[in-house]
């Protein structure tokens, strides 16, 4: 590999560092994406996961050289879409954000969960949600933000 | 619903969802421009060993090491007896002691570095069993009645040992601190953290440079539920002596593994019970309680304190003995965590009530119910419960969500069959505030308003924001007094150099006792309001009147003014085939007085709960002979996912308390208390056996299913 | 500093194992827990035909790149493997992690290791000199040790198809519903016909650094009527107690060994 080139929210980047580097690091030390939230390093915590085209995926187990030519989505990105409105909205509704640091990995999963089941059951939020680890919120309002978002942004997903 | 209940969107919101808001781990300078160092500690290989040299690789332009020999002030972390080393004496206590920091501008080279460190040491032997720990930091004792009368004339005598394990904080952000050397001398420490005074006392006697050379800054706080209330001070300290002798910022963030087994977690316990019975009353208890403080004895006291004055439980029993210590081990000393002791005890006490209404032959839930303190009853250190205890009404509450008596009736009979149910309850308080007289005598919170000429208005306080929500919460109070939008008040991260100390973000204390002060000084601002001024007003704590003085010498008075109150329900189902237990649910009903922001408080008390749950079920962790912990990942100590429960059904009952805000009492903590007394009960019910630890997990159930 | 290789065919991948050091890279879930130091990673993740499910007739061919959510969406793979794959960790491992690194990784957890090996799964093995297609049971040694080759990568893996229409029985044991390591496992498929056990086969997985199997009492099961089995059960679950090993790790090996039992009686219960 020359260079490694993917698409980070939207905008064409070229890495040329190591191709093992992870992710996570890459997106944080330089691109600067800072709500890419390290929790764990290990794919146990998923304060770290990001959309790599259109798939939740933790970005402390993904080596940066596997995301040539892919798409990247972080919260940088997604929080200027319709989608991010709607979640953003049912998230303050219910004060489901308490210290925040799970949030941009939750939001992600949310978005992947309502981008392939835009009418989820409880069930199914749970299961979508179930590799973001939240100690604040005991899931209650987050879960119930995530299904309100789904009947609140009809159409959108 | 009152007014000031009505939920607002939070103030932290949209900084945290857009991924905006700067923890720690995510400034790339100091806000000076400055390049920032990174700090890796040297940790003891041995539970307790003598230190006989540390041999350094040759370290390179700009990377050095500090010890103790490094320290401009003392060798103490200020906490409560200051016996913590900043780093270590000439001996380690525990794996994982940090004897030095190496410091230097890249990561990984720093990690290379420190693994070239050669220790020499001469190990010693190390205490590593609770039950043959014999150095006791605190042994405290009370009681009142007479417990051996009662005991003699008692129809019988009970005795049973409850044992509980550590619990992990888990909070999502791990532990951080940076510390900066600034222009003018002075050393500007900031991080992730509760109480920014508590790290300005530790650093001010560190450093040596008095109050006024040090400020402290809390950063974006990514939970701290305990954990981060006395160890900020010491890591505060190791970045502060760092940065000192590099006269450069350093910064230490830890990392997953490093911070689960190396920073502190709620003390294992072990509590002996004895009860005894007359004409189907409990008519005397007498209990030891002993908690694991491992190596130092940080907050030990006061967690002990809060353990033991529980001890007694919710129960009108009138003659108590307790004696509780915080025993010594050669392991990473315990601190504070969500509930602070009182988890452990209500476990002992709740699950000792059940044995002895299943040995009377009587449903446990009508004989705790028969047992129950009420408005005007002495409390365990001869105090006074001042005000209304609407557990009869809560327990109705819970019964309406969960059919708590009908499920747990039916359950209460054999069972066969592979997948077997059970229904576990809980009854207890959570004292509301710092216990005793420490908020009286020590704290003496100080809280401010300043008015700007514009009409805004900021709350000077130095209470953290860690996601239970005071950025809102008191400007919330603050607007309401003052009439004015929501919008127009704010409350920023405390900076010492800045704000007043109103106290520590522990305790459960925050809203109702800063809140309360915050309330008082919005009055009188608005008072001597004055249009286009800017304007400053400021009020200190004061004891209610109502209050019968604590004496800690002799655990006597009222250790606490109100009472949070706590009934919780868990149903489960087990599989006898694998010990899985599924929740089918979770049912509470909490006393925290008016909620000051209804969705703020729901969400503290689902977060609590499922806490709890997480402590009674699958949060295990131990230590080997060797003192050291093995579960030291989240793929080894296992926390609660979003698929381990369902909803959790959880309803607030009101009783307002006259001196906090709007009848707020405290509330963050009390959630977590009860669950694991209510799931074990729940367990003990579907395979019929009794029980007497927690957590309480798979292995356990195959295990007591395998005893016969 | 760009030090890696992303093929896009596998014959391009296979001169690249051939001639230099790489660490073969499939979904990275296991391996950048620990990133080894200086690593240099042959990126399999783009090559399309590592990425498809297949049906020969006679076997269902997993590709190696054939990630665990693209197996639960597909209408070939058997239930059963489905059913395991879907327990594997949470949404974010599951869309990373594929058959190929599950089973290259050598872990004695793997979940659909475990079902490749209850089905007599077969893996196809390919370099540059050529193929060979094994049985999985023979592919894996133990815990991190397997038969890969220097210049092999793993292309496929062969369920037979036989297995594959069988009814099944799972249960994974972890330590909690979702991010979770399996303590124990137990996968099995039979087939009884007018009463009579055609076939069986279970795994399972409990320590020992390996996946147990035992088909010498399979071969004893085979034949026999149900009402046989039913009448003799004790002395089969007997027969199975005495073979399987349980080792401590993250819970204790006696955990482990009533779990297995139960499940494995539940299991011969489950075919009367």
């Amino acid at each position: 590999m020359d260079v490694i080139t993917f698409t980070l929210n939207g905008k064409e980047v070229v890495y040329d560092g190591s191709a093992a580097d992870r992710l996570l690091e890459v997106l944080r030390d330089t691109y600067d994406m800072k709500s890419v939230k390290c929790g764990c390093k290990e794919g146990e915590c998923g304060a770290c996961a990001v959309l790599l085209d259109g798939l939740l995926v933790n970005s402390c187990c993904v080596a940066v050289g596997a995301v040539d030519g892919s798409k990247v989505m972080t919260v940088e990105g997604f929080r200027e879409t319709p989608q991010f409105a709607v979640l953003s909205a049912a998230f303050a509704d219910l004060s489901a954000v308490q210290c925040g640091f799970c949030i941009p990995g939750m939001v992600l999963a949310a978005q992947a969960v309502l981008s392939q089941n835009p009418h989820p059951t409880e069930d199914e939020v749970r299961e979508g949600l179930s590799g973001n680890l939240c100690r604040c919120t005991g899931y209650n309002a987050i879960i119930n933000a995530v299904l309100n978002a789904s009947k609140e942004g009809e159409g959108l997903w | 619903m009152k007014a000031i209940s009505q939920s607002i969107r939070k103030k932290d919101h949209d900084p945290k969802i857009e991924g905006r808001s700067r923890y720690l781990a995510d400034y790339n300078f100091t806000d000076s421009g400055k390049e920032i160092l990174c700090g890796k500690l040297l940790r003891s290989r041995y539970a307790k060993a003598k230190v006989l040299s540390v041999k350094l690789p040759e370290l390179p332009e700009g990377y050095l090491y500090v010890d103790r020999g490094d320290i401009p002030g003392d060798n103490n972390v200020n906490i409560v007896l200051d016996d913590t080393p900043v780093f270590a004496r000439e001996t380690v206590e525990y794996i994982g002691e940090p004897i030095g920091m190496l410091v230097g501008a890249d990561e990984k080279e720093v990690e290379r570095l420190l693994g070239e460190i050669e220790v020499e040491y001469e190990e010693l032997e190390p205490v590593t069993d609770l039950r043959k720990a014999d150095h006791a930091f605190f042994n405290y004792e009370f009681g009142h009645g007479d417990v051996e009368k009662a005991f003699a004339e008692a129809d019988k005598v009970y005795e049973e040992e409850f044992r509980t394990g550590y619990q992990e904080q888990a909070y999502l952000e791990v532990q951080g601190m940076m510390a900066e050397p600034e222009e003018d001398g002075k050393m500007y420490v900031h991080g992730s953290l509760q109480c920014p005074y508590y790290v300005h006392g530790a650093l001010a006697r560190a450093l040596g440079t008095g109050p006024d050379g040090i400020h402290i800054f809390q950063d974006v706080t990514g939970g701290g539920f305990g954990g981060k209330e006395d160890y900020p001070s010491i890591l505060g300290c190791q970045v502060a002596v760092a940065a000192h002798k590099a006269q450069a910022p350093v910064r230490c963030v830890f990392d997953r593994r490093e911070d689960m087994e190396f920073t502190p977690k709620r003390h294992p316990s072990i509590c002996k019970y004895k009860m005894a019975v007359k004409d189907g009353r409990v008519t005397a208890v007498d209990c030891d309680v002993i908690f694991d403080a491992g190596a130092y004895s940080t907050l030990s006291a006061v967690v002990l304190q809060r353990g033991i004055i529980a001890a007694p439980g919710v129960y009108d029993i009138p003659n108590v003995h307790v004696t509780g210590r915080a025993l010594k081990t050669n392991t990473v000393p315990c601190g504070a965590y969500r509930g602070f002791g009182a988890p452990q005890t209500f476990f002992a006490v709740e699950t000792m009530m059940n044995h002895i209404a299943q040995d009377m032959g009587e449903d446990t839930i009508r004989f705790k119910e028969k047992h129950l303190v009420k408005q005007g009853d002495k409390t365990s250190t001869n105090g006074k419960y001042h005000f209304p205890v609407p557990l009869p009404a809560m327990l109705d509450e819970v019964d309406g969500l969960a059919q708590l008596r009908k499920k747990h009736e039916e359950y209460s009979k054999p069972q066969t069959g592979r997948c077997r149910r059970g229904m576990g309850l809980s009854v207890y308080f959570h004292g509301a505030g710092f216990t005793g007289s420490g908020e009286r005598d020590i704290i003496k919170a100080t809280a401010k308003l300043h008015k700007y000429a514009d009409g805004t208005v900021e709350v000077l306080a130095s209470n953290a924001d860690i996601g239970q929500g005071v950025r809102t919460t008191f400007p919330k109070i603050v607007a309401h007094e003052l009439n004015l939008p929501v919008e127009k008040v704010y409350y920023n991260h405390p900076d010492t150099a800045r704000v007043p100390d109103s106290g520590p973000t522990v305790a459960s204390r925050s809203l109702m006792t800063v809140g309360e002060l915050l309330r008082r000084a919005a009055i009188k601002l608005r008072d001597i309001w004055v249009e286009g001024e800017e304007q400053e007003v400021e009020e200190h704590y004061k004891e209610p009147d109502f209050m019968i003085p604590f004496y800690l010498d002799r655990f006597e008075g009222d250790a606490y003014p109100t009472y949070a109150w706590g009934v919780n329900a868990v149903e489960v189902e087990v599989d006898t085939y694998t010990g899985l237990a599924k929740i089918l649910g979770a049912y509470a009903s909490f006393d925290v007085g008016t909620p000051v922001d209804y969705n703020i408080v729901m969400g503290q008390m689902d977060g609590g709960f499922l806490q709890g749950l997480g402590y009674a079920s699958i949060e295990k962790m131990d230590y080997d002979s060797k003192g050291r912990i093995r579960n030291n990942s989240f793929t080894d100590y296992l926390i609660p996912t979003a698929l381990d429960v369902p909803n959790l059904k959880v309803t607030l009952h009101v009783e307002e308390y006259p001196d906090g805000p709007y009848g707020a009492k405290g509330a963050g903590e009390l959630p977590l208390v009860g669950a694991a007394p209510a799931y074990v009960e729940a367990i003990e019910q579907a395979i019929g056996r009794k029980l007497n630890h927690a957590p309480f997990n798979a292995e356990d159930v195959i295990a007591a299913l395998e005893e016969k | 500093m760009v030090n890696g290789y992303a093929p896009k065919t596998l014959q391009e991948a296979l001169e690249i194992r051939a001639h230099e050091k790489v660490i073969p890279y499939a979904g990275g879930t296991d391996l950048m827990v620990q990133n080894p130091k200086n690593a240099i990673y042959l990126f399999l993740n783009k090559i399309d035909e590592l990425k498809e499910i297949k049906d020969d007739g006679e076997y269902i061919r997993i590709g190696a790149g054939v990630t665990f959510t693209q197996a639960i969406a597909s209408d070939l793979v058997p239930q059963l493997m489905k059913e395991a794959v879907s327990r594997i960790a949470a949404p974010a491992i599951r869309n990373a992690g594929t058959f190929g690194g599950n089973l290259g990784n050598s872990s004695d957890k793997a979940d659909s290791v475990l079902v490749e090996f209850a089905m007599d799964g077969c893996v196809r093995l390919v370099s540059v000199n050529g193929e060979r297609v094994i049985p999985v049971e023979e592919f894996f040694i133990k815990r991190r040790e397997n038969n890969l080759r220097d210049d092999e990568l793993i292309a496929e893996i062969l369920l037979p198809k036989a297995k594959c229409s069988m009814p099944y029985y799972y249960k994974k044991v972890g330590g909690r519903n979702a991010l979770a390591i399996s303590r124990i496992a137990f996968a099995g498929t039979y087939l009884v016909k007018d009463g009579v056990i055609e076939d069986i086969s279970a795994a399972v997985i409990g320590g020992a650094a390996k996946f147990q199997r035992f088909k010498d009492i399979e071969k004893m099961l085979i034949g026999k009527t149900v009402g046989e089995l039913k009448a003799n059960i004790d002395e089969y679950v007997k027969l199975y107690s005495e073979k399987y090993i349980f080792t401590r790790g993250r819970v204790s090996a006696e955990y482990r060994r009533t779990v297995c039992m139960n499940l494995t009686k539940d299991f011969l219960n489950t075919i009367i």
